[in-house]
């Protein structure tokens, strides 16, 4: 179930990288429309919150422990947020449907909130690995829980 | 505060709260006791602030609160009652506050959810499954943190989440009422329009165009963007031949604006089949309406539109006198049309603007250098309009102005969202700064024909999950459904029929009914004071109600939708049909 969580926060972590170069692949399209954004949008709303979910199953069958479970779900909230913020960003318009000031601060939080949201599956994924690797005897008691196999 | 601004700050509000809940209820779990202590105190503060947020939207409107106040209301007050006393009690041991305010955390994320996901109207399927959702979540919790709950309080958790989880699934897949859009034929079939006085021949097809010295790929029609301009004079009688070359999707054409009869309407799968690759339809009809319409297919509409098969259709009440100048501006590829156009003007001459905005998205039109009036909008003339000077106006999508002038000896330009189009002369300006019209309070009142409404229909427009389809999709919805499971609003012939339009969503709906045009009576409560508007498009902006009535006097099944074609698409689609 380790070697299960290590592999399922790999795919995440891929998929993460994934986003940032379709979030690329959106802004340098030309003509620029809101299609270009399609696979970035899938990404993020689809199969992105997929695997964080998964993640959090895995952790939870891999008993790991709880900080760990909470920082596997965590990155759900921030891309929950993520796609408000985004939303958030696209209504903050002029009258005639330009970009204001405010908007495109706005925007900026999407891309800080995505560097954020990394950040934490990068920490997952080394939780898990280090979770995953055969810890040395006398060290097992203190990242294991009692009645739990070590 | 505008209601559309908010709708925003009170979404920004439930995150800050869910986030602060969440965030205490983990930094507890940590044992940092200050920060657990101060996130918690942020959290029922930002709680405490929905209440005004939530309380203000619902004075503004029952749509825009309906389940905030069902379902977000009581999860909030369940969060504040489960974590505030406990707090109060300042532990010893932190830790044992991080149920508490999990639980508190999920149940403003759920309501969240909810308000995002599911939106209007409030329904009890949604409602079980947030609490499914926040019984799970907390249970879940329990168990990780190790104090294990009792095993009565763990089963009555399952029960109650199962409970819940089940009831609201049920409820929330019942098929909704869904019946299909009749595909009819009959209405103005047989009606003799009289031998055609102008003929025209649209052959649909991909082309390259050349916009701005760039070659665009687009669909056009007759190799031209926008397609032939289409004119007439009142007592003409327009046969227009459709012809597809090569557009495999099919296309049609509608007349926006334009008040033909149902079976000319030009909808595919509604009034005709779509006109495929080497078939034709032939539309034909009287030209009793002067004004400015444009035409566009309405199959794969969206993209159809946004590739170039569109152009404009005038209709005069009589030849043509002074200046009259089209300007239909859309974006191709990404470029701006029409080109920029100059031509001199004799001092003195009539000058008319017919704007026409053929995009999905508003655009701003500001004609500098002279005093000027709106003499249309959409087609009909206003009542006794006043001189502007330095005034901007938004025409929706769909949406036409028409602007008249006397040709001054100065120069005279119009601007596009700060882009000049049309002028007569060399000239710069800066219009950014500009008032915009507002056209409810534009020109001389009539009382409403009408002292009360046969039928009333209300429609909400939100965004919410559809998982009708074959995918899920996040569908931009009308009264909680998507096209094609809105049912649609059925009226008598004769019947005076009254709209009230509620957006609660986050962006603009231009509002477009099929094969009438509707008198608004009120924005936000405030009755228009203005000239008569008989409109057949109109900006419905986040946190809008618009009232708007109509007399049912042309028989048949029409589209009424959003045009912006993407929303559109997505499913903000519906129809009026006549019993």
């Amino acid at each position: 179930m380790r070697k299960a969580l290590v592999i399922v926060t790999t795919v995440l972590l891929v998929a993460f990288v994934l986003q940032f170069a379709f979030a690329a692949v959106g802004a340098f399209t030309k003509p620029a429309s809101e299609g270009a954004y399609a696979l970035h949008s899938v990404t993020g709303m689809a199969v992105i919150p997929v695997l964080i979910l998964l993640t959090a199953l895995f952790a939870v069958l891999a008993k790991a422990p709880g900080r760990l479970i909470g920082l596997a779900i965590l990155p759900l909230g921030l891309v929950v947020l993520q796609a408000l913020i985004a939303m958030l960003a696209n209504a903050s318009t002029d009258a005639a449907g330009a970009s204001t000031p405010v908007g495109l601060t706005i925007a900026g939080l999407h891309a800080l909130n995505g560097i954020i949201a990394v950040h934490v599956v990068v920490s997952v994924h080394q939780a898990a690995r280090k979770l995953a690797r055969p810890a040395p005897a006398g060290a097992t008691q203190v990242t294991v829980r009692e009645g739990e196999p070590a | 505060m505008t209601v559309g601004s908010l709708l925003a700050a009170d979404l920004v509000i439930a995150v800050l709260a869910a986030a602060g809940w969440l965030g205490g209820g983990a930094a507890s779990a940590a044992r940092r006791r200050r920060l657990a202590l101060g996130l918690a105190a942020f959290a029922l503060l930002a709680t405490f602030a929905r209440a005004i947020t939530i309380t203000t939207l619902a004075r503004a409107g029952w749509w825009f609160a309906a389940e905030k106040i069902l379902i977000a209301a009581p999860l909030s007050l369940a969060a504040v009652v489960v974590a505030g006393p406990r707090l109060l009690r300042a532990p010893v041991d932190i830790r044992s506050v991080a149920v508490p305010l999990l639980f508190a955390g999920y149940a403003e994320s759920s309501a969240l959810l909810v308000t995002i996901l599911h939106g209007y109207p409030a329904s009890a399927g949604a409602g079980l499954l947030a609490v499914a959702g926040v019984v799970a979540a907390t249970a879940v919790s329990w168990r990780a943190l190790g104090a294990r709950p009792s095993r009565m309080v763990s089963r009555g958790a399952v029960v109650v989440a199962v409970a819940a989880l089940v009831t609201g699934t049920g409820l929330a897949a019942v098929p909704g009422a869904a019946p299909a859009v009749p595909h009819d034929h009959r209405h103005g079939d047989a009606r003799t329009v009289g031998e055609p006085t102008r003929r025209f021949t649209l052959t649909a097809g991909t082309a390259t165009v050349s916009v701005s010295g760039r070659d665009v790929a687009a669909w056009a029609f007759n190799g031209q963007v926008p397609g032939p301009e289409l004119t007439a004079t009142v007592g003409d009688v327009l046969e227009v031949t459709l012809r597809n070359r090569d557009i495999a999707r099919g296309v049609t054409l509608h007349w926006h604006g334009y008040d033909v009869p149902n079976s000319q309407d030009g909808v595919p799968g509604v009034t005709q089949a779509a006109v495929l690759p080497g078939q034709e339809f032939v539309y034909r009809f009287r030209a009793d309406q002067a004004g400015t319409y444009w035409y566009h297919t309405h199959s794969v509409s969206d993209l159809g539109v946004r590739m170039g098969l569109y152009g404009v259709l005038v209709v005069r009440p009589a030849p043509v006198t002074g200046v009259d100048v089209t300007v239909p501006v859309h974006t191709l590829a990404g470029l701006p049309l029409p080109a920029p156009k100059t031509e001199p003007v004799e001092a003195g001459a009539p000058v008319r603007l017919r704007l026409i905005n053929t995009d999905s998205t508003t655009h701003r039109y500001a004609l500098a250098g002279t005093p000027f009036r709106v003499a249309a909008i959409d087609g009909s003339d206003l009542q006794g309009p006043t001189p502007l000077v330095d005034t901007a106006v938004l025409i929706p999508a769909g949406g036409r102005y028409d602007l008249v002038f006397t040709a001054p000896v100065t120069p005279v330009a119009l601007f596009v969202d700060a882009r000049v189009v049309y002028s007569t002369g060399p000239m710069s300006a800066a219009t950014g700064a500009w008032p915009v019209l507002d056209p409810l309070t534009y020109g001389v009142a009539s009382p409403v024909p009408w002292s009360r409404f046969d039928r009333a229909f209300t429609l909400v427009l939100d965004r919410g999950l559809d998982l009708h389809g074959l995918l899920p999709r996040y569908a931009h919805t009308v009264n909680g459904a998507a096209d094609p499971d809105i049912p649609p609003q059925v009226v008598r012939h004769g019947d005076i029929v009254k709209f009230t339009i509620a957006n609660r969503s986050l962006v603009v709906h231009p509002w477009h009914l099929h094969g009438h045009h509707v008198l608004v009576l009120s924005r936000n409560g405030r009755p228009a004071t203005g000239s008569p508007l008989w409109l057949d498009s109109f900006d419905v902006r986040p946190g809008d109600v618009w009232e708007v009535a109509f007399p049912a006097d042309n028989p048949g099944m029409w589209a009424n939708h959003c045009h912006n074609l993407a929303h559109a698409d997505a499913g903000m689609t519906l129809h009026l049909m006549y019993a």
